[in-house]
């Protein structure tokens, strides 16, 4: 389970539904974008902002031409609508997603390791 | 934090609230660029980013008859079975409307 390696990323992530398209990594989705384009495609990566890598793409553009791209890049902006296969247990992936997170967060227990949100010192 | 996790409050402080109301019913929301959505409310989070289920998508164009001038409106509908929505093309989102 891949896991950003940024923690303002990670805190951004936890707390928006982005997470849930972070979960589709591996997964062949259709992303709706702003101008009217579509990219169908494996979910290569998306990141907090909601930038998506997409591989193996067919990419339909406004006018409906479409053409076979190997790696595709779209800006989270100009993400409308994301496919979720139907497959795709929503809560489960949600879920699996945040234990990643905890699992790297909460790595090396209570008194080990750089602490991410460090104890208070008073 | 993401809505189904938290410990559900039964008081309605902010307009946030009243989305939440909403969770696994159906709604009908309307997007940017003439587009209406209908579906059942899976999740949503603070940027009103949304999981829709079974939902209609409605488009509507205005066409101009050459002729007459006059506006024909036309929209086009497709069905989804399940979309994650943007949040910032959400305009509103209210219960399904009641119209024939």
């Amino acid at each position: 389970m891949e896991v950003s390696h940024s923690v303002k990323e990670r805190t951004i992530a936890e707390n928006s539904l982005v997470i849930l398209l972070q979960g589709l990594r591996g997964r062949v989705t259709t992303v709706e974008l702003r101008d009217e384009s579509a990219a169908a495609g494996r979910v290569t990566s998306v990141d907090a902002f909601m930038n998506v890598r997409l591989a193996e793409v067919t990419f339909t553009d406004r006018r409906g031409a479409a053409c076979r791209l190997d790696e595709l890049f779209v800006t989270g902006r100009n993400v409308r609508y994301v496919h979720i296969p139907d497959d795709v247990d929503i809560r489960a992936t949600i879920e699996e997603q945040l234990r990643a997170i905890h699992r790297v967060r909460y790595f090396g227990g209570r008194d080990k390791g750089r602490r991410e949100f460090p104890r208070a010192k008073h | 934090s993401l809505t189904f996790q938290q410990q559900t409050t039964n008081t309605v402080e902010e307009p946030l609230d009243l989305i939440r109301l909403s969770l696994d019913e159906r709604i009908y929301v309307k997007m940017r660029n003439d587009r209406e959505l209908r579906g059942r409310l899976h999740a949503y989070d603070q940027h009103l980013n949304m999981i829709l289920g079974d939902v209609e998508e409605t488009v509507t164009t205005i066409e101009i008859d050459e002729e007459t001038y006059e506006e024909i409106y036309k929209s086009t509908k497709r069905n989804i079975p399940m979309l994650f929505v943007r949040g910032d093309g959400v305009v509103l989102v209210a219960p399904p409307l009641r119209v024939g």
